[in-house]
């Protein structure tokens, strides 16, 4: 566990590492600062720090294969992804071949090859394809600063290398992912609350108006309200919670995205504002290892089939 | 004792006294029903010493940590042995008069409260005091017995005829205050023995500061208690008239002008253990919803997502409780707990109210009837303990940093 002076220090530095780095030079700046040795020892500090900060700093690395992969046992590599709102694995595995569909960060376009993880049957099975051999395509998309890469192809050649838990991979990697639409979040909030602050009509800053207050107001509480899962979720360690977590985040971005938006009027709707860059993000990252919609209707379906609640969060 | 070792052995003898502890009616019950039972579930669980946990010594208790006392009310809730809303005014009240009364008045008053012989009431909102708290008129003044000097005579609640006494000037020792006034929803003021009230004492402009809290014998002479009957169908709550009530000085919570520090000191409670009570029992709710509605009637999404809503306040609330717990100063941040509660009772009982229409419109049976009180009931999440609205202030202002609104 990184607790107390060490968590401090750790914040810190991967906080200057966030301001002055992106992408592939991020990418080493963590590398040299052990943040992939404090992944392996403490998941929760290390992730949930990390995306926070690259949530509220709208920067990009390739922290999120890092921490498929470790979930998956096969270190290091760049992971891919479901397509946007799924959360099933990205590939089938079928007659003797691999079809692959789903996105990656630009990580993949550094490295040979690509974890893919298939669904053979009833289970699941990892395995490492040539990144030559899939067809790649650079998105622009809502979010071309985010550069993924979407995937495809149907391959006959790959090295196996084992046994897969996505499940559990998957619910890492939305815990990462919930901690980096949080961490954007609380950076729009701040935004909108700082314009409010500064923005004079009727000769008073808006912020005097309960309609505007109400709105921040409204936007903390959804935010604390995805924090508190994404912690629930970390403490009982249920794929289901997880899940859970990251529809809640998904959520409370949008909320974010909303109120902020009307806060900020005008100005919020130009690239002249930093707040176009955040709402581009969270869309993407809404919709990444299970959309909000999607990953609660299957709770609900889960639910109504089982006829049984998740196990609630004990005392 | 620890909180694992504490859930074990409580769960076990919840178990092997189920027949005991059961109630014996069937659906919501009747009020008076539901206090039984409430009454019979403290008293056998303080016997047994499970309701002593998490309560200091020198009022009866145990001692330990308050997770035990929040375990206890998550695990009869959990076990559709009490109502929240109802059994959790000790909760409230109990440990801010433990902090403000007098020793020797605590460790009288505590223990039948904690048994479950004696219910109390919380007189704080008036007809004219509802949101804006620190505006409350019922008045209270010193008063001292005639022909003696303040000292020695011993007045005692049961003794305190009105006869005989008279008001002295300001600052004088007298032996007891005369309250004049009156309160409004006060809950269970007709079962109460005892009321925790907030009076004036200071000028009428005196705000915050000329409030005195005193912990009120309900039998004394001069009140007068008017149920008023809620859409539920229930008299939880009355109007409580105070006319020239005589109090001893004794029964005093904390000094003359502390009454809002008393009762800022109830929010942490009224925020912690009685919500994650609240959790409890809005998960068991969502539980006999999923198995009460017919097959395809409940909306996928709409159940994941109050499911969701559900589970986040349970989270939160889990926090708040351990922060408690650790010796943490509660605060304003407890606000966003009080909307997690509304909109995820609101929205649980809404799905209910689409997912078993018939229950809620047409039926008379005694489930029926718990549904629809249940939903009546949760129109009022928003309102009660603060409203959203205010809450939202509270979160703009002491949260967010955003200043005055004015």
């Amino acid at each position: 566990m990184i607790d107390g002076e060490e968590l401090t220090l750790f914040r810190q530095s991967l906080r200057q590492a966030i301001q002055s780095h992106n992408g592939t030079a991020l990418d080493t700046a963590l590398e040299e600062l052990g943040w992939p040795d404090a992944l392996a020892a403490d998941a929760r500090g290390a992730v949930s720090v990390l995306f926070e900060l690259q949530g509220a700093a709208n920067v990009t690395s390739s922290a999120l294969d890092r921490v498929l992969a470790s979930a998956l046992g096969y270190g290091g590599a760049a992971v891919v992804l479901p397509a946007p709102a799924g959360w099933a694995a990205p590939a089938v595995l079928e007659g003797g071949r691999l079809r692959v569909r789903g996105v990656a960060t630009a990580s993949l376009g550094l490295r040979e090859t690509a974890l893919v993880v298939g669904r053979a049957g009833q289970s699941h099975v990892a395995v490492a394809v040539e990144t030559g051999t899939l067809a790649r395509r650079a998105v622009r998309g809502a979010d071309p600063a985010l550069g993924l890469v979407e995937v495809a192809g149907e391959v006959d050649a790959w090295r196996e290398l084992g046994p897969a838990d996505w499940r559990a991979a998957v619910a890492l990697g939305q815990l990462a992912v919930g901690h980096e639409l949080v961490g954007a979040s609380r950076r729009m909030l701040e935004l909108a609350r700082e314009h409010a602050l500064a923005r004079v009509q009727f000769g008073r800053p808006i912020v005097i108006f309960q309609a505007v207050r109400h709105r921040l107001a409204e936007t903390l509480v959804a935010i604390e309200s995805a924090a508190a899962m994404l912690d629930a979720a970390w403490l009982d360690r249920d794929p289901l919670t997880a899940g859970m977590a990251k529809a809640t985040a998904g959520r409370a971005a949008r909320v974010t995205a909303r109120h902020g938006q009307q806060v900020l009027a005008g100005i919020g709707f130009t690239t002249e504002h930093p707040f176009h860059r955040y709402l581009r993000r969270i869309l993407v990252l809404e919709q990444l290892l299970g959309g909000t919609h999607a990953l609660t209707r299957e709770l609900g379906r889960e639910i109504l089939a089982r006829r049984r609640l998740p196990a609630p969060l004990p005392l | 004792m620890e909180l694992d070792a504490f859930r074990a052995s409580l769960d076990a003898w919840l178990d092997s006294r189920r027949d005991e502890l059961a109630p014996t009616y069937a659906g919501a019950g009747t009020l008076d029903q539901k206090m039984a039972q409430i009454a019979k579930v403290r008293r056998l669980a303080f016997d047994a010493g499970w309701a002593r946990w998490g309560w200091p010594e020198r009022v009866g208790g145990l001692g330990g940590s308050t997770l035990l006392r929040a375990y206890l009310s998550e695990a009869i809730t959990a076990r559709d042995l009490v109502e929240p809303g109802l059994y959790s005014m000790p909760e409230v009240l109990g440990p801010s008069v433990v902090s403000f009364a007098r020793p020797e008045l605590s460790a009288r008053v505590l223990p039948p409260l904690l048994r479950g012989d004696d219910v109390w009431c919380q007189g704080f909102s008036e007809p004219g005091t509802g949101s804006n708290l620190a505006s409350l008129t019922c008045r209270a003044v010193r008063v001292t017995g005639a022909g003696d000097s303040g000292a020695g005579r011993r007045v005692t609640g049961e003794g305190a005829a009105g006869a005989g006494w008279r008001v002295t000037g300001e600052g004088a020792a007298g032996a007891g205050w005369r309250v004049t006034g009156q309160k409004v929803w006060t809950s269970l003021s007709q079962y109460a023995r005892r009321c925790v009230l907030l009076t004036r004492t200071g000028s009428a402009e005196s705000a915050h500061r000329g409030i005195t809290a005193l912990l009120v014998d309900m039998d004394a002479p001069g009140i007068t208690i008017r149920p008023i009957e809620t859409m539920d169908g229930e008299q939880e709550f009355s109007e409580v008239f105070f006319d020239d009530v005589l109090v001893p000085v004794d029964r005093t919570l904390g000094e003359e002008g502390q009454g809002w520090a008393v009762a800022m000191d109830l929010l942490p409670y009224e925020r912690s253990t009685a919500l994650w009570q609240r959790a409890a029992w809005l998960h068991r709710r969502l539980r006999d919803l999923v198995d009460a509605a017919e097959p395809g009637v409940l909306d996928p999404l709409a159940l994941g997502e109050v499911t969701q809503l559900v589970y986040a306040f349970r989270a939160r609330s889990r926090a708040t409780v351990h922060r408690m717990a650790a010796g943490d100063q509660l605060g304003p941040e407890t606000s966003i707990d009080k909307v997690l509660l509304a909109t995820a009772e609101q929205a649980l009982f809404d799905l209910a109210a689409e997912a078993l229409p018939a229950e809620v419109t047409t039926g008379d049976d005694a489930e029926s009837a718990r549904w629809r009180g249940e939903f009546f009931y949760s129109r009022a999440a928003t309102i009660y303990g603060g409203t959203a609205e205010i809450q939202r202030n509270v979160i703009a202002r002491r949260l967010l940093d955003l200043g005055s609104d004015r």
